[in-house]
């Protein structure tokens, strides 16, 4: 048994459950868990909360090809059929149910199967770096943002503001956030390439998060 | 084979099945991948973790106990420390904590019996998140969900390390008795 006590493992218990805990404490303290029962339990229940805290981060599209790259790693085959792209869009409309924003999702359905990828375009709080959600752009015009995260972004209704790496700003229209979340699609009038921004701007007129074009 | 539910995938992956480990990989990439780069906000750096939390999967998959939890939780446990580990040792500095103080306290939300009635982990657990006190929320979000330690915390939030925890543990335990208060309506 290590030298912390019971309660001090406790103390400790969130944190280790939730994996911040780190270096020598962690090891103290999972050394101590390892032969106790009841900090086994305590643990366990706080193991129940933090494990499901991840299933909070939005989904999304990941590069093109990361499924053969993956699977060349698992070693499984290539396997690219009409059936399963057929299947893979009905599995992502059931997640689209379910799920409360899903943007991408969202732009495909309004250009009507777009032959573009989207753009993935990550919003920052604009006095930090705190991701709040997340844009896309698909065709270079369709603008979609997400504001998923409940933090970084204060209730109320902001202006979605497009800045075209060449040409003017441009406001595509307004989104209401609510509990911290929101969404919004717009059609920006002039094409959005690499290093055009997008924008929410609040009723004063003060940017609250932005997020760049790659 | 997409109507093979998570735990048989899991299996299927454990015993080497290709096909399983296909359609194990795009059931899930994309909550895989929007985790990934949700922590790390880097494209390239959230695609090698994305990929080494399947690979991890595929090799500990045989470990893997339904009774312990879904495949969705522990496969993104896995993404989640992945991605942790990897902004820990490129992270130079905490971001400003002067961005998080413009959240605004939530009004009303669910109350407990409502929280039962919604349909999944997630959507609880939103809710649940939603009803509590910002400095909780903020608190919760940074720890459990950006992988920030207590002392960050503290340290962006301009409180003691003590208050940090405090927070912390709160939240956790409110969150906790959300998603167990539905498991006794069942």
């Amino acid at each position: 048994m290590s030298p912390l006590s019971c309660s001090q493992v406790q103390e400790s218990a969130p944190e280790l459950a939730l994996g911040i805990l780190g270096g020598a404490e962690r090891a103290e303290v999972v050394y101590h868990v390892d032969h106790c029962a009841r900090c086994q339990a305590v643990v366990a229940q706080f193991a129940e909360a933090a494990d499901a805290l991840p299933l909070l981060a939005p989904e999304l599209e990941p590069p093109a090809g990361f499924e053969t790259r993956v699977l060349a790693r698992l070693g499984a085959p290539k396997r690219r059929s009409r059936r399963r792209l057929v299947i893979a869009a009905a599995v992502a409309a059931a997640f689209a149910a379910i799920l409360s924003i899903t943007v991408v999702r969202v732009v495909e359905s309004q250009t009507g199967g777009t032959t573009s990828k989207p753009v993935t375009v990550a919003m920052a709080a604009a006095s930090g770096k705190i991701p709040v959600g997340w844009a896309y752009v698909t065709n270079g015009v369709s603008v979609a943002v997400a504001v998923d995260y409940g933090i970084g972004v204060p209730d109320g209704v902001y202006t979605v503001r497009v800045d075209p790496a060449a040409g003017p700003v441009h406001d595509l229209g307004t989104m209401t956030i609510t509990g911290g979340r929101g969404s919004f699609t717009g059609k920006s009038p002039e094409p959005l390439s690499s290093g055009s921004t997008i924008s929410m701007v609040d009723a004063s007129g003060t940017q609250t998060c932005q997020g760049t074009v790659a | 084979m997409w109507s093979v539910s998570d735990d048989a995938l899991v299996a299927g992956l454990a015993t080497g099945d290709q096909q399983a480990a296909a359609a194990f990989v795009r059931r899930f990439q994309r909550r895989v991948y929007g985790l990934a780069r949700t922590i790390v906000t880097d494209d390239r750096a959230a695609e090698d973790i994305a990929q080494e939390a399947f690979v991890r999967a595929w090799k500990h998959a045989a470990a893997f106990d339904p009774r312990r939890g879904s495949v969705v939780s522990w496969l993104l446990t896995i993404t989640r420390n992945l991605a942790i580990d990897a902004v820990r040792v490129r992270r130079p500095v905490a971001f400003d904590p002067d961005a998080l103080l413009a959240l605004d306290p939530v009004a009303d939300g669910p109350d407990l019996a409502d929280l039962a009635q919604l349909g999944d982990d997630t959507d609880r657990l939103r809710a649940a998140l939603v009803r509590l006190p910002t400095e909780q929320r903020r608190a919760i979000v940074l720890s459990g969900l950006l992988g920030y330690t207590a002392r960050e915390v503290g340290e962006m939030e301009d409180i003691p390390l003590g208050t940090a925890k405090t927070r912390i543990r709160t939240a956790l335990i409110r969150l906790r008795t959300a998603l167990v208060a539905e498991e006794r309506t069942e």
